[in-house]
C-alpha cells in the first residue's frame, strides 16, 4: 500500500459547512435528506393547500371562476353570524361531555385489560375493534341502537327502570346520544395509550405498596394515576383536538339536528362550503376553528404541565 | 452489516414495487374524466347520477337499455354514481376545471345558481335539434323546468314528477274500523282518522295516527303544504315579494304543533320516519312515491290516498326530477348528449312505472299498460292522479334552497325546527322566514 | 381457589383468596365487553336477515332464517374490484407513510439541524386544521393536472402522515441511545445507523403506526369519492356509499339488509389486519416501554 497518496485539498467552504454548528452542536446535514420524503408531499398536498385555503378566507369564491378579494368581510360576517356562537357552544358542550367520559372509560378499560385474568385479551380486542370501523357503520347501527322506542340502549335502560331517553330526537339529549356513539368508536384508541403507560409502571412499586398493606384502590390513586400523567396528557390532548373537529358521526346520525342542537362547527363549515358553495366564508370559519383548537390545546398542555416536546 | 429482511422490509419492498408498477401503468399523463375509449369510434357519454337503492337499480336498467340499443352505433353512456350530498361539490369542482360530465340528474327549480355560473346549459335549441317532442310533455312540467329570471329558458328535461301524498297502513285502518275506499278529504276528517288510529300508552304516543318527526323534513314539508293550502305564499308570482299572507303561515305552523301537543296523534320521538312507517309505528305517512317499491318489497299492507284539503284548497308539494346538460369545453359533444336524453325520455316507461314518480309525457300516461305495469296501480294512483293538485314547487331564484320546504337542514328546516321543539314562537319564525326570503328575492 | 396474578407476573406467588370485589369487577367488565361487541354482532346478523325480520321488537341476535339476498345485491356491484382498489391504495399509502414517517420522526428525535423545532411545530399544527378547508382547492388542482381517476390520485395526498411522524418521533425519543452511539463511534453514517439499528428496533412503533395508518387510509371517504371518475376505480367505502343510505339517519327498510351486508364487507379487512397484528401491536408497544 502506497503511502504517497496525495490528498486533494478540500475547499475551505465545504470544510466549514461540515463543521458548522447550531445551538452548540454540529449540524447533521443528512437530516434534510431524512425529512425530504415526508416534507415533499407534505409541502405539495398539505401546506400549499392550507396556504391557499387561508388565502381563500379573505375572498369570495363559489368554486367556479376566480376568487375575488374581500378582505376581512368573511371574518366580520362570522362575528355577526348568530349560528357561529351556537355551533361553537354545541361543540364545546360536546367536548365537555366526551373528553372526560372517554378518558375515564378508556382508563377503566386499560386497567381491566391490564390484569392478566381470563378474557383480558378478548376484552382488549373487543374494546379496540370499533376504532377500525368506518363512520357509516356508526351511523346505521347507532341510529338504531339509540332509537327512542325500540333502540337497544333504551330497552336495557328499561330493565333498570329508567324511562325512555329521547337520545336523538330531543335537543337537550342529542349531544349525549352522539357522545355514546363516539365513545364506542374512540375509547379503544385512548385505551391503548393508557395500556402502554400502565406497562411502564414498574411492578416493584405496586408490589411494595401492597406489601405495605395498601389496598388496590390506594395503589391506583397514589401510584398508578400520578405515573400515568404523561399518558393522560396525551390522551386528553388528542381527545380535545378530535372533539373540536367532530363531524362525521354527527353528519351521519342527525346532520346537526334536531333544531341544530347537534350542529358542530365543522357541520356548519361543511354546510357553508359543500352545500352553499360559499368557500370563502367556509375557509374563514375553518381558520377560526384552527386558532381555537391551537389555543385550547396550548392552554390544556400548560394546565397539565407535562413536558412533552 | 447485513440487513435482515424483516417482514416490514419485505412489505416495504413489495409495496414500492407494486406502487411503481401501478403508477407507471395508470398513466398519470392525460387520464381525464373521459378516458380514451378502447375503440376510437365509440363515443362515450359521461353521466353522473345520485340515485340509489331501488331507484338506482331501475335507472341502471334504463342506461343498460340505452347502451344495448346503441351498441352497433358506437355510442355508449358511462354512468357513475355519486352520492347525493357530494354531487354538487363534485360537479362544480369538475366544471371549474373544465371536466364536468355530459349530463346528470337535476331537480327543477334548484339550479338557478348553477345557471348563473354557466355550468348548466339551456336546452330549448338543443332539444329541438334533437327533435324531442316537447308538445308531448305536460305543460306544468315544462314550465317548472324554466327559469323566469334567466330568459324563461328550459334548463332541464323532466323525467318524472313526484308529489307528496298520504300512505295508509291498511292493518291499522282495519283495526279502527275505517274504510280505506273513502279516505279523509278534509283536515277534520284527517284528524279524525288519525285519532282513531293512534295508540297511546298513558300520555305517550306509541303508534302515531299521523306519522311525524320532531324536526327535519317531515314537519317542514307538512307545514309548507298546509300553509300553502291556507293561502301562504313563499314568493309572489313575479318573484318580488316574499311571505304573502303570513297569518296563514302561522296558522299552519300551529296546525302542525297541535298534532303533537293538542291532538296528540304524533310524537317527536320518531328517529327514522321511513323505518317507523315500515314497522307499523305510524298509521298515515305523508311522503313521496319513491318509497313505494321499498314498502312493497317489505311486504307492508298499505295503500295511498291524495293529500286532504286542510286549508282552502287541496294543493300538495311536488318535485320534478330530470336530466340536465353541463357545459363542455368541446361543444361538439352536445349533439350526442341531447340525442341520448331524447331517447331516455322517449323510453321512460320503465322509469315511471317501476322507478319513482309519475310520467310527464302524455304519450306514456295514455298507454294501456301504464297502469298495469310496475308498482301496483292502487298504490301509485294517488301520486299520478294527484299531480293535478301538486302545485307547490320550488322558487326558481339563485337562493332557491332557502325556499324549499322539502329539506332537513335547509333554511326552512333550520328556522322552523325550534318551533316544533317549542323553543321559538311561531310569529318570530315566520318573520325570520320573511326577512331572509325578501333578501333572497332581491338577489335574483 | 384462583390465584390473582399481578401484572407481568413471573415468580411464584403465594396463593391468595379471591376477594369479592375482584369477582364483581371481572363480571362487570365482561358484561361491558359483551355490550361493546353487540353492535358488531347485530351488524353481521342483520346482514343475513330477510327484510321483514330486521326491525323486530325483540332483537333476534341469531336469525331464525337467513338469506344471502343482501350479499347478492351488494355483489351485483364490482365489489371485488373496489376491494382490490382499496387494498392497493391503503397498502401503498401506508407503506410510504411508514417509511417517510419513520425517517422524519428519527430526524426530529435524533438529528440536530436548524429549523427542527419550527418544522415540527408546523407539522403538528396541521393536525388541527379541518381538512374541509383544503379539499376543494386540492381537488381542482388535481383536476387541472389531469391527475384523477388513477391510483396515484388516491394515494398521493395520504403519503405524508403527520401522525406517523409524531408517533415515530415519540418512539425514537424514548429509545436508549447506546447502540446508536456505539455505531457512531465505529464510524457508521447516519443512514446506516438508521436502517441497520434504529429501524429494526422500531418494530413496535412500525406495527402500531401500520395499524393506525392502514385503518385511516382504508376508511378514507371524501377524497376518494371526489377523484374517482369511473365505477371501477372507486375504493370500497365510496362504492359502498350507494348502499349506506341517507344522511341524518333516514333509511328505507328494504335498504337496511344490503346496507349491513355492505358494512360487514367493508369492516372485515380492517378488522382482519387488526386481529392479525394486534398481538404485536400492543405487546410490542409494551415491550418498548419496559426497555426504557
Amino acid at each position: 500500500m502506497s503511502e504517497a497518496t496525495l490528498q486533494r485539498p478540500r475547499p475551505v467552504a465545504l470544510a466549514r459547512l461540515r463543521h458548522a454548528t447550531w445551538q452548540g452542536e454540529r449540524i447533521d446535514w443528512s437530516a434534510y435528506l431524512f425529512i425530504l420524503p415526508f416534507f415533499l408531499p407534505f409541502l405539495l398536498f398539505t401546506l400549499i393547500a392550507v396556504g391557499f385555503g387561508a388565502y381563500v378566507s379573505f375572498t369570495e369564491w363559489g368554486v367556479i371562476g376566480d376568487p375575488t378579494w374581500t378582505g376581512l368581510d368573511n371574518f366580520r360576517r362570522a362575528l355577526a353570524d348568530p349560528f357561529v356562537p351556537k355551533v361553537w357552544a354545541n361543540t364545546l358542550k360536546y367536548g365537555l361531555i366526551v373528553v372526560p367520559a372517554t378518558t375515564i372509560v378508556a382508563l377503566a378499560f386499560a386497567l381491566f385489560v391490564n390484569q392478566r385474568w381470563w378474557g383480558a385479551t378478548l376484552a382488549r380486542t373487543v374494546f379496540y375493534a370499533p376504532n377500525v370501523v368506518a363512520v357509516t357503520v356508526i351511523g346505521l347501527v347507532w341510529v338504531w341502537l339509540l332509537d327512542t322506542r325500540f333502540g337497544l340502549v333504551n330497552q336495557y335502560l328499561g330493565y333498570l327502570g329508567i324511562p325512555n331517553v329521547p337520545w336523538l330526537t330531543n335537543p337537550a339529549w342529542v349531544l349525549f346520544g352522539i357522545a355514546l356513539a363516539s365513545i364506542w368508536w374512540d375509547a379503544g384508541f385512548s385505551m391503548v395509550i393508557f395500556l402502554a403507560g400502565l406497562q411502564d409502571i414498574p411492578k416493584e412499586l405496586r408490589e411494595a405498596a401492597q406489601v405495605d398493606g395498601a389496598s388496590r384502590f390506594q395503589v391506583l390513586r397514589h401510584i398508578v394515576l400520578p405515573l400515568l400523567r404523561p399518558a393522560m396528557s396525551l390522551v386528553i390532548t388528542l381527545l380535545i383536538i378530535g372533539t373540536l373537529r367532530v363531524f362525521s358521526q354527527i353528519y351521519i346520525m342527525t346532520n346537526g339536528g334536531p333544531a341544530n342542537a347537534s350542529a358542530s362547527v365543522i357541520i356548519y363549515i361543511y354546510r357553508i362550503g359543500f352545500r352553499d358553495f360559499d368557500l370563502g366564508y367556509a375557509a374563514a370559519l375553518s381558520l377560526m376553528l384552527f386558532a381555537t383548537i391551537l389555543i385550547v390545546t396550548v392552554v390544556e398542555m400548560r394546565l397539565l404541565r407535562v413536558q412533552r416536546w | 452489516m447485513a440487513s435482515k429482511v424483516t417482514r416490514r422490509n419485505a412489505l416495504k419492498l413489495a409495496g414500492a414495487g407494486a406502487a411503481s408498477g401501478i403508477l407507471a401503468n395508470s398513466g398519470i399523463n392525460g387520464v381525464t374524466a373521459k378516458p380514451l375509449p378502447a375503440r376510437q369510434d365509440v363515443h362515450e357519454i359521461v353521466h353522473w347520477s345520485w340515485l340509489t337503492a331501488s331507484d338506482g337499480e331501475v335507472w341502471q336498467q334504463m342506461i343498460d337499455a340505452f347502451n344495448e340499443a346503441h351498441a352497433d352505433q358506437g355510442v355508449q353512456i358511462r354512468m357513475e354514481v355519486v352520492p347525493d350530498d357530494q354531487y354538487g361539490t363534485k360537479v362544480l369542482s369538475s366544471a371549474a376545471a373544465g371536466q364536468a360530465p355530459d349530463f346528470g340528474w337535476g331537480t327543477a327549480g334548484l339550479r338557478a345558481d348553477w345557471i348563473d355560473k354557466d355550468v348548466v346549459l339551456p336546452l330549448d335549441e338543443l332539444m329541438s335539434a334533437a327533435e324531442l317532442d316537447l308538445a308531448d310533455f305536460m305543460e306544468h312540467a315544462l314550465q317548472s323546468s324554466r327559469y323566469p329570471t334567466y330568459g324563461d329558458m328550459l334548463y332541464m328535461i323532466p323525467m318524472d314528477a313526484m308529489s307528496l301524498q298520504v300512505l295508509l297502513n291498511l292493518d291499522h285502518a282495519a283495526e279502527a274500523g275505517l274504510d280505506p275506499s273513502s279516505p279523509p278529504q278534509t283536515g277534520a276528517e284527517l284528524l279524525d282518522w288519525a285519532e282513531q288510529m293512534t295508540v297511546r300508552d298513558g300520555d305517550t304516543v306509541t303508534r302515531s295516527g299521523f306519522l311525524m318527526t320532531g324536526a327535519g323534513v317531515q314537519p317542514s314539508v307538512t307545514w309548507g303544504i298546509v300553509a300553502h293550502q291556507m293561502g301562504f305564499r313563499r314568493a309572489g308570482d313575479d318573484l318580488t315579494e316574499a311571505a304573502l299572507n303570513p297569518e296563514a303561515g302561522q296558522a299552519a305552523a300551529q296546525w302542525v304543533l297541535d298534532l303533537f301537543d293538542e291532538h296528540r296523534v304524533a310524537t317527536r320521538d320518531v328517529t327514522d320516519r321511513y323505518q317507523a312507517f315500515g314497522t307499523g309505528q305510524g298509521a298515515m305517512f305523508l311522503t313521496g312515491p319513491w318509497t313505494l317499491a321499498g314498502y312493497v318489497a317489505d311486504g307492508l299492507n298499505f295503500t295511498s290516498f291524495k293529500m286532504p284539503q286542510v286549508g282552502e284548497d287541496a294543493s300538495t308539494y311536488f318535485e320534478l326530477g330530470g336530466l340536465e346538460m353541463y357545459a363542455q369545453e368541446d361543444e361538439s359533444r352536445y349533439e350526442m348528449t341531447a340525442q341520448a336524453i331524447k331517447w331516455l325520455s322517449d323510453n321512460s316507461f320503465l322509469w315511471t312505472t317501476e322507478g319513482r314518480g309519475a310520467a310527464v309525457r302524455q304519450s306514456i300516461l295514455d298507454r294501456d299498460d301504464y297502469q298495469t305495469s310496475g308498482v301496483p296501480w292502487d298504490l301509485r294512483a294517488a301520486f299520478v292522479e294527484g299531480m293535478s293538485e301538486a302545485v307547490i314547487g320550488e322558487v326558481p331564484v339563485k337562493a332557491a334552497p332557502d325556499f324549499t320546504i322539502y329539506t332537513g337542514s335547509g333554511f326552512v328546516a333550520q328556522t322552523m325546527d325550534p318551533v316544533w321543539a317549542n323553543e321559538r314562537p311561531i310569529d318570530e319564525a315566520v318573520q325570520m322566514l320573511a326577512e331572509q326570503w325578501e333578501a333572497d328575492l332581491a338577489e335574483g | 381457589m384462583v390465584s390473582v396474578a399481578t401484572p407481568a407476573d413471573s415468580q411464584p406467588q403465594p396463593r391468595r383468596r379471591v376477594s369479592g370485589t375482584v369477582v364483581v369487577l371481572w363480571v362487570l367488565g365482561m358484561l361491558v365487553v359483551v355490550a361493546w361487541a353487540a353492535p358488531f354482532v347485530w351488524m353481521v346478523s342483520t346482514s343475513v336477515k330477510w327484510p321483514g325480520d330486521i326491525m323486530t321488537r325483540d332483537i333476534e341476535w341469531l336469525p331464525r332464517r337467513v338469506t344471502s339476498e343482501n350479499y347478492a345485491k351488494v355483489f351485483a356491484q364490482p365489489v371485488l374490484r373496489w376491494l382490490v382498489n382499496s387494498l392497493i391504495v391503503a397498502t401503498v399509502a401506508t407503506a410510504f407513510s411508514l417509511l417517510s414517517g419513520a425517517m422524519t420522526g428519527y430526524a426530529f428525535a435524533r438529528l440536530h439541524f436548524p429549523g427542527r423545532g419550527v418544522l415540527f411545530f408546523l407539522v403538528l399544527a396541521t393536525l388541527m386544521i379541518p381538512s374541509e378547508m383544503t379539499i376543494v382547492p386540492l381537488f381542482i388542482g388535481f383536476l387541472r393536472a389531469d391527475l384523477v381517476n388513477n391510483y396515484a390520485a388516491f394515494i398521493l395526498p395520504s403519503v405524508a402522515s403527520v401522525f406517523g411522524v409524531y408517533l415515530f418521533r415519540q418512539f425514537f425519543l424514548s429509545l436508549p441511545r447506546e447502540l446508536e452511539d456505539a455505531a457512531r463511534v465505529d464510524g457508521a453514517g447516519r443512514f446506516r445507523i438508521f436502517f441497520s439499528i434504529a429501524l429494526p428496533l422500531a418494530r413496535p412503533a412500525v406495527i402500531a403506526a401500520a395499524i393506525l395508518l392502514f385503518t385511516t387510509n382504508w376508511n378514507a371517504f371524501l377524497w376518494p369519492l371526489l377523484v374517482a371518475f369511473t365505477e371501477e376505480m372507486k375504493t370500497l367505502p365510496v362504492g359502498m356509499a350507494t348502499f349506506a343510505p341517507g344522511v341524518g339517519g333516514q333509511t328505507q327498510l328494504q335498504s337496511f339488509g344490503p346496507a349491513m351486508a355492505a358494512m360487514t364487507i367493508l369492516t372485515l379487512p380492517s378488522l382482519l389486519v387488526f386481529l392479525v397484528l394486534q398481538r404485536y401491536f400492543i405487546e410490542g408497544v409494551i415491550s418498548a416501554g419496559i426497555k426504557g
